[in-house]
């Protein structure tokens, strides 16, 4: 392997070791806010609820998944007209299970992905705003 | 079935990988590339490196054996296997990648600040991604075993081989592109197949026979407490094993911030539900097509065997030569992944972390799931990963749960409820392979989640309440990296610090 002559030397090879541990602490991923938070007990009372308010909806939507998933297991296995009912040849618990279900999966993630962002918004607003 | 199906496959499989493998070494040279080329991996391509490494043998050979045997409670499995990422998003995701941890024993120790815990937590690391490990060469086996007739060994033998060569040499660049390609090939070798089988059947002229004797959509057994125990008990497994899972975590360090990798795992999801489609339809022509696997015939080569059953010639071989390839993929994608987190693992702990113990490392995670899957047998790939994810579910799970949403957890809770939920787990794992079949105790011990995981939970709470004392010293600075959102990505220019 052979470098052409207009190009410049390749950067030389560093070795990567241990401990890994220090690799995360990057100055890019603190940030104002965090700072903020970290130096006022206003601020820690800020983090809290933001923590409070993420837990909640994520319990919120996986009850709401579970929900769900129980509503089907119900249809599938105790609801004798839906057991019965073919769709194209299909039967309907089959269709259910083997692709009615993702969607339900699709639809709690991107809720959960819309209402987090929107909660971590909330906060840097109130954050930026002292 | 030709066995020169088998090796072309295999030996076209084996040598994309490690030429992607090589390709992406070149392009990695620094140490920013190492570690923080992740800046520069799009979502897309971080997505479909963690879809590729995910899709294991459960998911590609497994299902559709399962479905075969049992028919719709099959089903369940690739929903706990898709809404185990949706549990990741909402409790996990975006906390993990801001806590920086690089592996879950990095993640115990800045979090408890023990390392005591630590030890704890990387010893069942490396069991977990050991037992992950062995269904993988199993199916391997079985491959190499139903298309070349070649003895079981060789198969896993080939697997470990090209996985250790390509980790020994690559960095986590190079793997993440192949993971990111092994996730398309293994998406068009079940689709392709699947796809032209389906059009051949639905087009006109007289179509293979059916097996008779066979429904081909059995309805769902009829319900009684052992069966809703064991499909509760499996989906509580599935949905908070994967959480836990070596090789899942250390793709999400590869996203830039917490956002990204909340947007990471919604294309994740997105990626399992189309890859999922198709397992369900090889099961399905399985049940339909091939003769009811006999005793010492596994089901688990449905998916092997569906295209050159039912097309014959050239077209034939191609799509069978396609789905091999894929089975390939799959193994040795999953090995790879577990092999390098592993290595990672082991390394740092045992053996001081220099390049050398990297190396040394990345062998003996590699061999030693060797030695098992030559011991072991076979009996059912989906079944026996899903009893890893129980295990997972009963020691990783509550530590990171606990750990990112309760301030409570001191490092004595956590260590006890993982020897609590790893002891129990264990034991039962071992206890339920040996029971008899009409024991009044088998579901309680081959589908042990459902009691094995509050188990650890409760001990974990009461054991860090007894011990408040012992609350980290940093904790709340700790949260606070953990939950609060890094800056909006408007203000910062991602790609500067590429170079």
């Amino acid at each position: 392997m052979s470098l052409g002559p207009g190009r410049p030397p390749a950067p030389g090879r560093v070795r990567v070791s241990a401990p890994r541990t220090q690799a995360p602490h990057l100055p890019a991923t603190t940030s104002v806010s965090q700072e903020v938070a970290e130096q006022s007990a206003v601020g820690e009372i800020m983090v809290q609820s933001l923590i409070r308010s993420q837990l909640r909806l994520a319990l919120v939507v996986t009850a709401g998944f579970m929900a769900s998933l129980l509503f089907c297991w119900v249809l599938v296995s105790w609801v004798p007209f839906f057991s019965q009912w073919r769709i194209m040849g299909i039967p309907a618990p089959w269709l259910l299970l083997g692709v009615g279900a993702y969607p339900i999966i699709g639809v709690c993630a991107w809720l959960y992905v819309r209402a987090a962002t929107k909660n971590e918004a909330q906060y840097r607003d109130l954050v930026e705003e002292k | 079935m030709n066995p020169s199906i088998g090796y072309t496959a295999l030996i076209l499989v084996s040598v994309t990988t490690a030429l992607i493998g090589f390709y992406g070494l070149r392009v990695s040279r620094t140490t920013s590339d190492f570690y923080v080329a992740s800046r520069t991996v799009r979502p897309w391509w971080n997505a479909s490196a963690i879809g590729g490494e995910y899709l294991s043998a459960a998911s590609f050979l497994g299902i559709a054996g399962l479905i075969v045997i049992s028919g719709i409670d099959a089903l369940w499995f690739p929903i706990g296997y898709t809404a185990g990422y949706l549990m990741l998003l909402f409790f996990v995701a975006a906390p993990l990648r801001r806590s920086g941890a690089y592996t879950i024993p990095d993640f115990a120790e800045a979090r408890l600040e023990s390392t005591t815990a630590r030890y704890v937590t990387s010893v069942l690391v490396v069991i977990v991604g050991w037992f992950y490990i062995v269904p993988q060469l199993h199916g391997a086996a079985l491959t190499i075993r139903t298309t070349t007739g070649l003895p079981s060994w060789v198969g896993a033998g080939v697997v470990v081989v090209v996985v250790v060569l390509t980790v020994v040499t690559g960095g986590m660049r190079s793997i993440t592109f192949v993971q990111a390609f092994q996730y398309w090939l293994k998406l068009t070798a079940l689709a392709v197949p699947a796809i032209f089988i389906l059009l051949m059947l639905a087009g006109e002229g007289p179509g293979p026979v059916l097996q008779t004797g066979t429904e081909l959509f059995p309805p769902a057994a009829p319900i009684t407490g052992d069966s809703s125990y064991r499909t509760f008990s499996l989906l509580i497994a599935l949905l908070f094993g994967t959480l836990g899972l070596p090789h899942v975590l250390v793709r999400f360090y590869t996203n830039p911030n917490g956002a990204a990798a909340r947007r990471t795992t919604l294309i994740v999801l997105g990626l399992l539900t189309i890859f999922y489609l198709f397992p369900t339809i090889y099961g399905v022509l399985g049940r339909a097509f091939l003769p009811m696997p006999g005793a010492g015939e596994s089901p688990d080569a449905t998916v092997l065997l569906i295209p050159g059953t039912l097309v014959g010639g050239v077209a034939g071989d191609m799509l069978s030569a396609l789905v091999v390839a894929g089975a390939f993929a799959a193994f040795l994608s999953t090995t790879s992944g577990l092999v390098v987190s592993l290595a990672g693992v082991i390394s740092q702990d045992l053996l001081g972390g220099s390049v050398r113990g990297f190396r040394l490392a990345a062998v003996l995670a590699a061999v030693v799931p060797f030695g098992f899957a030559m011991m072991t047998d076979s009996l059912a790939l989906a079944g026996s990963v899903g009893l890893v994810f129980a295990f997972t579910a009963s020691t990783i799970c509550p530590l990171l749960l606990l750990g990112i949403w309760w301030r409570g957890l001191t490092d004595a809770g956590a260590v006890a409820g993982m020897l609590t939920g790893g002891l129990l787990c264990g034991a039962a794992i071992l206890l339920g392979s040996g029971v008899a079949h009409n024991s009044p105790w088998r579901d309680v011990l081959t589908q042990p989640a459902a009691w094995t995981v509050p188990a650890a939970f409760l001990v974990t709470i009461l054991v860090s309440k007894a011990t408040k004392h012992r609350r980290s010293a940093s904790l709340s600075r700790f949260m606070t990296k953990l939950h609060v959102p890094e800056r909006p990505l408007a203000q910062e220019n991602p790609r500067s610090q590429a170079g």
